[in-house]
């Protein structure tokens, strides 16, 4: 009986975060879902594709608070335009990140296999297989509801997380300008217009 | 009464449970600390840089032009055979792997990494099918680097070593000491055919980068700078594999803002 009432309360306090994640992983499954048809669709243009990829991307990442976390400390003393075209370019840059990672799917198969809701942080965690013939790899994407929204905050290719990288690389780059988003807009554009090249052709 | 206060005390409980308190958990505010430069970066200490971009350029190139093509070339090999090459290549590191676990005191997976080599090696014929991952014996890394970090050797300075790419003081010499223990090479070596020990590296260099052509492309071409890029990468890799977690929750969590989005 004792062990009854225990097992009763221990449900009550877990059951709301088992929801919070299981909301969450059906919402990126739909999400998911949409980037692989761009990719089944054999006649779409590449154009098309990216463009499609890019507003899921746009429409379900937090892409200006990540935008903000990787310009670092170069982001107070910029100015509003500066921000302005950094985050543009920047949500464009996540997009063709992800876009550049889906170049190579070829019907792959995926499962979303775990999720939890990180209580600390407020993040739901949800593990995604790709199983291909020759083995699997594992995706982590971190996810935080806001305002009745979900949105992707980060996402971990084998225990590498796409944020901390672009936050490691972005600040070696700014270093060198001396923390001048400005100049890291430059070469952010230069790089955006390259590799949409190689994603369209 | 006693009921009553049982009733009540879990009420309490129940509604005191920041698990209950969903509407909090919604409201992301910026944190100043976001802007500030954290821990995230900077904690890599690359005083060789200059040396360490000249050698990854080398590197690069090479990886371009010989061996990404491989790479491609053996991707294409019928699956079963690229299985069966990459279970032979894993199967040898296993006695190495099992040392490992037992100076980093896991007992458990040393004796599970003792059992998939005589698997593999008997019933999978010579490593070539892994049987033992049916049985539930899962393959799991270990190498010197993480055993001397286990044993609080810090990471020293980042390295990138011609060919063999990045690493650090620590893990070149965990390399080091598993190049001169290696009990397959020594054998190869006692029996004239040192020649199996670079054809060895080769092939798992290879078998290695056909598993990531795509996140490696995906990585160079969209990086403004991928120096820079491939040596967080690498860290936050390394980091994990010496916790040995899958944990993600583990891993630096970005404070994130989304109140704009």
């Amino acid at each position: 009986m004792k062990f009854c009432k225990i097992f009763f309360i221990y449900i009550l306090l877990t059951y709301p975060n088992t929801v919070k994640a299981s909301e969450a992983s059906t919402w990126l499954k739909k999400e998911i879902d949409k980037i692989i048809i761009a990719y089944q669709s054999e006649n779409l243009p590449n154009e098309n594709r990216f463009l499609m990829i890019e507003q899921t991307i746009n429409n379900n990442f937090a892409g200006t608070g990540i935008a903000k976390f990787v310009a670092g400390k170069s982001w107070n003393s910029a100015s509003t335009e500066t921000k302005t075209e950094y985050i543009k370019l920047f949500k464009r840059h996540l997009a063709l990140n992800i876009a550049s990672m889906m170049q190579g799917y070829s019907n792959q198969n995926y499962n979303l296999v775990n999720s939890r809701f990180d209580e600390k942080n407020k993040v739901t965690l949800i593990d995604m297989i790709i199983f291909s013939e020759t083995g699997e790899i594992q995706v982590t994407w971190r996810v935080k509801k806001s305002k009745e929204r979900f949105f992707v905050i980060d996402l971990l290719v084998a225990d590498i997380s796409l944020v901390v990288t672009k936050r490691s690389e972005f600040n070696s780059m700014l270093k060198i300008v001396d923390y001048d988003l400005a100049a890291l807009n430059a070469k952010l554009s230069k790089q955006n217009q390259s590799s949409y090249q190689i994603i369209i052709n | 009464m006693n009921k009553l206060l049982q009733i009540l005390l879990s009420l309490i409980i129940i509604s005191l449970s920041p698990n209950l308190l969903a509407s909090a958990a919604d409201e992301v505010k910026t944190n100043s600390d976001d802007f500030e430069t954290t821990i995230f970066e900077d904690e890599i200490y690359d005083p060789l840089e200059g040396i360490n971009r000249a050698i990854f350029g080398f590197n690069n190139v090479a990886d371009r032009v010989i061996l990404e093509p491989a790479a491609k070339g053996y991707k294409k090999l019928p699956t079963p055979i690229q299985s069966g090459i990459g279970n032979f290549i894993k199967n040898l590191k296993l006695p190495l792997v099992a040392v490992n676990q037992l100076l980093q005191g896991q007992g458990k997976n040393a004796v599970e990494s003792t059992g998939r080599f005589v698997i593999n090696s008997t019933i999978g014929i010579f490593g070539l099918i892994d049987v033992a991952d049916n049985v539930g014996l899962e393959q799991k890394e270990e190498d010197f680097g993480q055993t001397l970090a286990t044993w609080g050797v810090g990471d020293g300075f980042y390295v990138v070593l011609p060919l063999f790419g990045p690493s650090n003081l620590r893990d070149t010499t965990g390399m080091l000491i598993t190049m001169m223990t290696d009990p397959v090479n020594a054998y190869a070596t006692s029996q004239g055919e040192a020649w199996a020990i670079p054809v060895r590296t080769a092939a798992n260099a290879v078998d290695q980068r056909s598993k990531i052509i795509d996140e490696v492309n995906a990585l160079r071409n969209n990086s403004v700078d991928y120096y820079a890029a491939v040596r967080s990468s690498y860290y936050q890799n390394r980091k994990a594999a010496i916790m040995n977690t899958d944990d993600d929750i583990l891993t630096p969590l970005p404070l994130i803002s989304i109140e704009f989005e």
